[in-house]
């Protein structure tokens, strides 16, 4: 059988890896157009922040013997009669055709940015646009983020790293599809700490151009900022191209049914951010990724393909300073009947949320909170025995933090001092009360000590503490009287 | 007076044993100094226990009869000549054990190959080491726990212990953590605040908790963040590794905020972690850093997979094979290192030769005066081999030596029922186990203190058992029972009784393999010299460090592998909602067949318990001293509650060293990697419920 995968970005190169392994007797063409291998898309932020480096960001290459990639190799147009993909480099016939192409970056139709992107305006979806902002850094001292998305607060967040002056301008508030207004307003808080100006209600009017570049965005409000570097983090939407050329049904993306194929021809199926699944389109990785695998599954073994459900897509920003993660419900969108349980810690710039339903975490909001995020996530929509009180998830893994005094007064009798050789506080006062009244004679008499050396203060410490509590009727000195247990043999 | 070592655990502390009755004291020795954890302390008792078996026992009825050795030998050897005749040699299985000392570890491969001329041979290290071991083999050419002397972590500015609890199983070994606690340098990854995690307490370092089952991400992450951030040794990768463009690709996946959300772990704290290994490397300017694994992060489905990532993370870092630094294998069994070495595992012969290398077959088929054809082919590991045991085509004898399967293995009951079917059932013990008590035969057997012998130490160093008493009149030691059987069965080769003539063939049979002891005799172990293998000859000082100047690998590199992660077998669902890990507490060793016997030991841990948090305790209704029921798709068990809040409040944690109710082994799953043949003891998904009084 021979498959052909347009698209070699995140979910496209995924599902080739996992068709690979699954049969390894198909043969599988992957086009990419870009003319990278294929590589983590979800951290181009990250590479203009340059907390990972070009390397850092390459995906393994399926390597099953059959798997050809073929990167810079552009799709022109599909041949539904002759089941084959035409490219510049020849034509790939195929039995399955895997549509993954992805999404485009939307830009907004305003002045300055209508015939085609100046200099110095960029948008943030392909390796060569996080490579072209990273070199403009270099010679930009501001700019301006257009769009208050998960996209843009990473963006602005790494190109403040590198030093330059970032204002956000977003007609709405920050995050606003994942966080309620005042939730909002707490990230907004962070992000100014950061240095970031943050204007929200803010509506473009025109991108100021000058000689061929950007200079300045200017807003229906009159108000102006200057930028040497123009960020478009406007959303993106699905690319459909290729697909409603060859006369397939596309809608906001590429329409396919539960079996992810297209309903006009079966040996089509999309895949990806470019797939309008019954469930609708995507625009995260993590559905796109169990899309190829349920689609490799389903042609490796020819079997029934049931639609991975995922479960309340997460949303964990990867900005440098600040920590935001989203999953399922929040207070606006609970239900009558939830349990939501508010931490607000406006001061710290902090606010956790979460929304309970019957037995189930079904939504949680970590704003400032990274620890308390990391924790969350696990527990999320994980079946039954959550606390009787949902406040004590608030308390991550410690829970009821129940900490022992370590000092021998307070201590009781039954505390252990000795692991080793299981000898108690109590113990040691009764060794005491028989006549053991040195840190030697206690660990003849009881072997604490003599393990791991470990409690040899605490135990030095009992000692100070039943001298002047219970002082030997003769004086006691430091020093071993030489007939105890010699330990320190040297080695034969 | 006699100079040894413990009975029980890998680290093999030094102890004195003298008076009467006998006692042991610890004495100084580089691995203890000079410490002796409760284990230790009492083992002599061991020696004395009531229901010491003292005759070879013959099954009659629901009960026991005691016979000569002449009537059971004859006996076993007319029935294994039976079964074989009909059903073939394969017909008979065996089952060794890591706490055997070399000597009968090697008789005892030898044993199986030429007397009962079986390929259905492995040992209970499988549940142990084998993941480990897989693991350091693919990627560094050989497989020694811990590749440099243990002392050399005082020297450290950070240790990690991935899975490891030794301050409950080995704890006089935590004296060398001293020096890497007060930098603040111990990390310990655990889903529970164990004894060992709290030694991080109070600036020691940090603990870090997550999610049962998820090490390996945590590692891929870990790897990420050193690649991504620039972080890594690339001259020494460039000299010495291979594989480093693929696994750079397959961690690439892994960014630290989808790591966060698997592991449980935050990425501020990963981030951190990578930093601080990276600046405690050689090549970041600092004394060097130890990684180390236990159990609990090899005992999974993926636990090949897990070792793999932390060799790939110490090699990133450049720290394997690096004067200070490297990755090592915490060994939990006494022998566990010499038992996997000398051809009780499946597909090997001694000196860790592989028995399908034609050339390996050869020069041990020589040692052993044999034509290479006699010695069978590999077998198959050891859950496989228990789960074939009286199947149509699988096993009808099993011989036991050194290992109570019954209580350790996964899903135990299912072993319970296949060690019952069976035709013929021989278990050599020195008192009657829960294995013991399933015999045909029972053949009472020598132990520590009753025999000379070698014992090779987590660190490879190989150390002399020394007898200091008697056994009691009737006990055997299984050099005479296996001579004893070769005779009966007409096997060919010489069959020693003494220990140091066995020894000796075993270091000839060894030489020019991975694990070479050829240079190692007793007169130089006697005469106090710290020998580490591979020895090559006797004027060769041993090798402390290994892999100074290149790998044994083909071509001398080490080799990066990338690994994926594929997460528990068995997962959380609503039926099953709670994680289970299992482990090991300092008063028990392994299945408790001589703890438990101990009055010390027993009495201050009796039974099994079910470590549980305070609010997952209040979710069913638990408190203070009620028992719990813990339920798998393949078993369940009772054990008391013990609320503590160092257990992650979605986990419980049970010890398996406890037999009957209280065998956690009964709801464990058996799912093993497809690579060591490890069982998945660490982690599955239970349902939890309070058992009415
Ligand atoms: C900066 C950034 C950060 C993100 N962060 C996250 C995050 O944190 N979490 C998350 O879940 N998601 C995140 N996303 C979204 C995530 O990257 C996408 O969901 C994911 O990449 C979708 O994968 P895909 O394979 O469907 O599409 P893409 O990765 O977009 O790949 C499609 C590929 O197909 C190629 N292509 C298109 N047409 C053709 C043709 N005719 N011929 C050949 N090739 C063609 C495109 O060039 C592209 O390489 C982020 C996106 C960006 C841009
Ligand atoms: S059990 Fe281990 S740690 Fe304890 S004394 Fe024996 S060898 Fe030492």
């Amino acid at each position: 059988m021979k498959v052909v995968v347009v698209g070699a970005g995140m979910v496209g190169n995924r599902f080739v890896d996992e068709l690979g392994r699954l049969a390894p007797q198909v043969e599988i063409d992957l086009l990419g157009d870009e003319s990278y291998e294929p590589y983590n898309r979800v951290m181009l932020t990250e590479l203009i922040a340059g907390r990972v480096d070009l390397a850092g960001l390459t995906l393994p290459t399926p390597d099953h013997g059959r798997v050809r990639v073929r990167a810079g190799v552009r799709a022109l147009e599909i041949d539904r009669e002759r089941r084959t993909v035409v490219t510049a480099d020849g034509d790939f016939a195929y039995d399955v055709l895997v549509l993954a192409t992805g999404a485009q970056a939307r830009v907004i139709p305003v002045p300055g940015l209508r015939d085609g992107l100046p200099r110095g305006a960029h948008v943030v979806r392909r390796l060569d646009d996080a490579r072209d902002i990273t070199a403009a850094t270099l010679n930009a001292s501001d700019a301006v983020v257009i769009g208050a998305g998960p996209l843009g607060v990473e963006a602005a967040c790494a190109l403040r790293h590198r030093g330059i002056a970032v204002t956000l301008v977003a007609a709405s508030d920050l995050l606003n599809r994942d966080l309620d207004p005042e939730v909002a307003s707490v990230a907004a808080d962070q992000a100014a700490s950061l240095g970031i100006e943050v204007v929200t209600d803010a509506q473009v009017a025109s991108v100021g151009v000058h000689a061929g570049r950007v200079d300045a965005v200017h807003l229906a409000d009159g108000r102006t900022f200057p930028a040497g570097i123009v960020v478009l983090a406007c959303g993106s939407a699905p690319d459909t191209t290729l697909a409603a050329e060859a006369g397939l049904d596309t809608n906001v993306g590429i329409v396919v049914g539960h079996d992810l194929r297209t309903p006009a021809d079966l040996a089509v199926c999309a895949i990806g951010d470019c797939a309008e699944t019954p469930a609708g389109v995507s625009g995260l990785v993590a559905p796109g990724w169990a899309q190829a695998r349920a689609l490799a599954r389903s042609i490796a073994h020819a079997s029934e393909l049931e639609l991975p459900t995922v479960a309340g897509s997460a949303m964990r920003l990867k900005a440098v300073g600040m920590s935001v993660v989203t999953m399922g419900a929040r207070t606006s969108t609970a239900r009558p009947d939830d349990r939501v349980v508010t931490l607000s810690d406006r001061r710290e710039r902090r606010h956790v949320e979460l929304v309970v339903r019957g037995d189930t975490l079904v939504g949680v909001t970590c704003v400032g909170a990274p620890d308390l995020a990391a924790h969350l996530s696990t527990q999320f929509d994980r079946p039954g025995m959550l606390p009787a009180d949902p406040m004590h998830l608030l308390m991550g893994t410690s829970g009821i933090g129940a900490t022992e005094s370590a000092s021998p007064t307070a201590m009781p009798a039954a505390t252990t001092v000795c692991r080793c050789n299981g000898v108690t506080k109590g113990d040691l006062v009764h060794a005491w009360d028989g006549g053991a009244t040195t840190v030697e004679a206690l660990a003849d008499a009881t072997l604490a000590t003599t393990g791991c050396g470990g409690c040899t203060q605490l135990v030095c410490g009992i000692v100070d503490w039943l001298q002047t509590t219970d002082p030997p009727p003769v004086p006691t000195t430091s020093q071993p009287d030489g007939s105890g247990r010699e330990t320190t043999v040297p080695t034969r | 007076m006699t100079e040894t070592h413990c009975p029980y655990c890998a680290l093999q502390c030094a102890q004195t044993l003298r008076g009467e009755p006998l006692a042991a004291e610890p004495r100084a020795f580089p691995t203890n100094v000079g410490g002796m954890c409760q284990k230790g302390w009492t083992s002599a008792e061991v020696l004395g226990v009531a229901d010491r078996i003292t005759a070879p026992l013959r099954r009659v009825g629901g009960g026991f009869e005691a016979v000569s050795w002449d009537e059971a030998l004859d006996d076993i050897a007319s029935r294994v000549t039976a079964i074989s005749g009909e059903s073939g040699p394969d017909a008979i299985a065996v089952f060794g054990g890591g706490g055997l000392t070399n000597e009968k570890a090697y008789q005892l491969g030898k044993f199986a190959r030429l007397a009962l001329r079986t390929r259905n041979i492995d040992y209970n290290g499988r549940f142990c080491m084998s993941s480990a071991a897989a693991a350091a083999n693919r990627s560094l050419g050989v497989d020694r726990g811990l590749p440099f002397p243990l002392t050399d972590l005082n020297d450290a500015d950070v240790v990690v212990l991935l899975g490891s609890n030794l301050a409950d199983t080995m704890p006089p070994a935590v004296q060398h953590l001293g020096p890497v606690r007060e930098r603040g340098g111990l990390i310990v990854v655990d889903p529970r605040r164990s004894a060992t995690a709290r030694l991080t307490d109070g600036g020691a370092g940090e603990h870090v908790q997550l999610v049962p089952g998820t090490d390996l991400v945590l590692l891929l992450g870990l790897l990420h963040i050193v690649l991504a951030e620039g972080l890594a040794d690339v001259d020494y990768l460039a000299a010495r590794v291979d594989g480093v463009e693929d696994v750079r690709r397959s961690v690439a996946e892994w960014w630290p905020e989808r790591v966060a959300a698997t592991t449980g772990v935050p990425e501020t704290q990963l981030r951190r972690i990578a930093r601080t290994l990276a600046h405690a490397s050689p090549h970041g300017g600092g004394r060097g850093a130890f990684l180390l694994t236990g159990r609990g992060s090899e005992q999974h489905a993926d636990g090949t997979d897990t070792v793999t990532a932390v060799i790939n993370l110490a090699l990133a870092l450049g720290l394997v094979g690096a004067e200070r630094g490297g990755y090592g294998a915490i060994t939990g069994q006494g022998n566990g290192q010499g038992g996997r070495e000398h051809g009780q595992k499946a597909d090997q012969l001694p000196g860790y030769r592989m028995i399908a290398d034609p050339a390996a077959r050869e020069h041990v088929a020589a040692v052993w005066g044999v034509d290479p054809d006699v010695i069978p082919g590999p077998g198959v590991p050891a859950v496989e081999l228990l789960m074939s045991l009286a199947q149509p085509d699988g096993p009808r004898a099993l011989f036991v030596h050194g290992s109570n399967l019954l209580v350790s293995s996964p899903d135990a009951q299912v072993v319970r029922r296949r060690v019952e079917a069976l035709d013929l059932v021989v278990v050599c013990d020195f008192v009657p186990s829960e294995t013991a008590m399933l015999a045909d035969y029972v053949l009472p057997v020598t132990q520590w203190a009753e025999e000379e012998g070698t014992m090779t130490g987590l660190e490879g160093r190989v150390l002399r058992r020394r007898k200091a008493v008697d056994p009691p009149a009737g006990v055997w030691s299984e050099l005479e029972v296996f001579a004893e059987l070769a005779r009966r069965l007409d096997a060919p080769g010489t069959w020693s009784t003494k220990p140091r003539e066995v020894y000796d063939e075993l270091r000839r049979a060894s030489a020019g393999g991975r694990a070479d002891y050829a240079g190692i005799s007793y007169e130089r172990l006697d005469a106090g010299e710290a020998l580490y293998w591979p020895c090559p000859d006797e004027s060769h000082p041993g090798t402390p460090r290994l892999f100074a100047d290149a790998f044994p690998t083909a071509n001398g590199r080490a080799r990066m592998v990338p690994v994926r992660e594929v997460g528990p077998d068995d997962g959380l669902r609503a039926e099953a909602p709670v994680w289970l890990v299992t482990g090991r507490v300092l008063q028990h060793y392994q299945s408790g067949a001589q703890t438990r016997r101990v009055a010390r030991l027993n009495d201050s841990m009796p039974r099994a318990y079910v470590e549980i948090h305070p609010v997952l305790a209040a979710r069913i209704g638990v408190e203070g001293v009620d028992d719990i029921r813990i339920t798998s798709k393949r078993g369940s068990m009772v054990a008391q509650a013990r609320v503590s809040p160092d257990i992650r409040p979605d986990t419980v944690f049970v010890p398996f060293h406890f037999a009957d109710e209280g065998m956690v082994n009964a709801v464990t799953n058996a799912a093993t990697d497809p690579i060591s043949g490890m069982p998945e003891f660490k982690v599955c998904a239970v349902q939890i419920a309070k058992e009415d009084a």
